[in-house]
């Protein structure tokens, strides 16, 4: 059993590199790519955005980084690992192996992108003197939501996706209005107290408003919004290992 | 499950969904169940270790599902299957490359792929160079090679894996004249060396040279099982018809 463990990560290990290297082949910037798109992200949001937000958020620029970080590590991970069952079919038919494998893969590649891209970030925050003072909690705690979260929507999106392959045409969709949907780009205090229930069935609220309070002096999110989306995430993730689970072993039949 | 048994099926049933058109949620609601045929239907069968099986049959009696069911790949709808011992098909040699990664970076994720651990990959490394002829390509990205490299490369990794139990489908044929002959050699060394090996082929010289047991297939069912030259006796006969 420990040597089957072994070899999982192994293999995981193995194709998460093979991602890496294979995505920055053959280009000029590599690597840099992953803090220059963000980046240009942020200028240009940033900039038109303040031309329209009435009451200005402090350290707009600073806010909007880590949420657009945060945004483009989930947003790439389910647009690639929805598919992946369906693109990596001859992988599939070929051997037997954890299928999760190849979406976490996918996730795990993206991660490290992430992960650089806030290294650089939090060394230029510590120039700026904004970080908030429990800020290392609060990113550990953001981020192991976030990887959670993401790995129990890949999961799910990418075994229900080789039986209906709708599904990846709902993701695209679904991202569009969920970047709306998720306070990077304005702040939670905009929204009227009614409406305060749909951010909190959204998971990545909380996630990226303790990542705008550890870097940008934003305030932290309310004690309800984090319980009820940590519940949520903790609940989409089981039911993503369970279908998972559930239809990995008929996958072939359906490629 | 006996000691001296390799593989064995009990009561294993497959049940494909026939999809015409591409599977939608829609479909799905509207339909609600799909249509479905049988591709194996209460298979029994035990093979021992150091076996050399032939599975025959005509085509779409069912006997590339039950090589996928044997590899894992695939799960049976009912019925329990167990295998003692690593196992390896030479099924689509060339899936999992990288067209971008070189010959050795590409044969680190393929044996990972077909259950090798690194260090075993570590060890065997030159042979399975060797074997496959890449010479001084093996350090450049795999989009650079031949398809009969690529074909060999895929070959020996699967080859090298020395898998307890092997299985074979349809015809292998491996590159140019030269390397057929010596993957030929190679698999004839897998049936000596007492490892187990289930074989599906429609070449009946093949089977007979090679096999000691046979299993007919016919529409998902077992139709009959003996020595090699009793069943491709009676086979011969029916195909003749």
């Amino acid at each position: 059993m420990k040597s089957d463990t072994r070899h999982f990560f192994e293999l995981l290990f193995g194709m998460t590199e093979k991602e890496l290297r294979a995505r920055y082949k053959h280009t000029f910037f590599g690597f840099l790519w992953i803090i220059v798109n963000p980046l240009l992200q942020m200028f240009v949001i940033g900039f038109i955005f303040r031309l329209f937000i009435k009451e200005p958020i402090r350290n707009y620029y600073l806010y909007l980084f880590p949420g657009l970080l945060i945004w483009n590590f989930f947003s790439l991970t389910l647009t690639k690992a929805t598919p992946s069952i369906v693109t990596e079919r001859a992988l599939i038919k070929k051997a037997k192996f954890q299928r999760s494998i190849i979406p976490l893969s996918i996730l795990l590649s993206n991660f490290v992108h992430l992960f650089l891209a806030f290294l650089l970030l939090f060394i230029s925050v510590i120039y700026m003197g904004t970080l908030s003072q429990y800020w290392f909690l609060q990113i550990i705690l953001s981020l192991t939501l976030l990887f959670v979260f993401t790995v129990g929507m890949s999961l799910l999106t990418t075994s229900l996706n080789v039986r209906y392959r709708d599904v990846n045409f709902f993701v695209q969709a679904a991202l569009i209005l969920w970047f709306y949907a998720t306070p990077i780009v304005y702040s939670i205090a905009i929204i009227p107290r009614k409406l305060i229930w749909l951010w909190r069935i959204n998971p990545l609220t909380s996630i990226v408003q303790l990542l705008q309070s550890a870097f940008a002096e934003a305030p932290l999110p309310g004690k309800a919004m984090l319980l009820i989306n940590s519940a949520l995430i903790i609940l989409v993730t089981c039911l993503g290992i369970y279908f998972f689970n559930k239809e990995s072993k008929y996958f072939d039949d359906w490629l | 499950m006996d000691k001296d048994i390799a593989v064995s099926l009990t009561k294993v049933t497959k049940n494909y969904t026939i999809h015409h058109e591409k599977p939608t949620l829609v479909e799905h609601i509207i339909v609600g169940r799909y249509e479905s045929f049988f591709a194996l239907k209460d298979i029994n069968l035990k093979i021992k270790k150091g076996e050399n099986v032939g599975i025959i049959g005509p085509n779409g009696s069912g006997k590339t599902t039950l090589l996928k069911i044997i590899a894992g790949i695939t799960s049976p709808t009912q019925g329990k299957v167990e295998c003692r011992g690593s196992v390896v098909s030479l099924i689509d040699l060339e899936a999992g490359f990288h067209p971008e990664l070189t010959g050795e970076q590409n044969i680190y994720l393929n044996g990972l792929l077909i259950g090798l651990r690194k260090k075993e990959i570590a060890k065997r490394i030159k042979k399975i160079i060797r074997f496959a002829e890449i010479g001084s390509f093996i350090d450049t990205p795999l989009y650079t090679y031949s398809a009969g490299m690529k074909l060999r490369l895929g070959f020996s990794v699967a080859v090298h894996a020395d898998p307890e139990i092997l299985l074979l489908d349809e015809n292998l044929s491996v590159g140019d004249r030269e390397f057929r002959e010596k993957s030929f050699n190679k698999i004839h060394e897998f049936f000596k060396s007492g490892k187990t090996i289930v074989m599906a082929s429609h070449y009946l010289e093949i089977i007979k040279k090679m096999c000691s047991k046979v299993y007919w297939l016919e529409k998902g069912r077992i139709k009959a099982y003996g020595e090699v030259e009793d069943v491709l006796r009676s086979y011969q006969k029916v195909s003749k018809k």
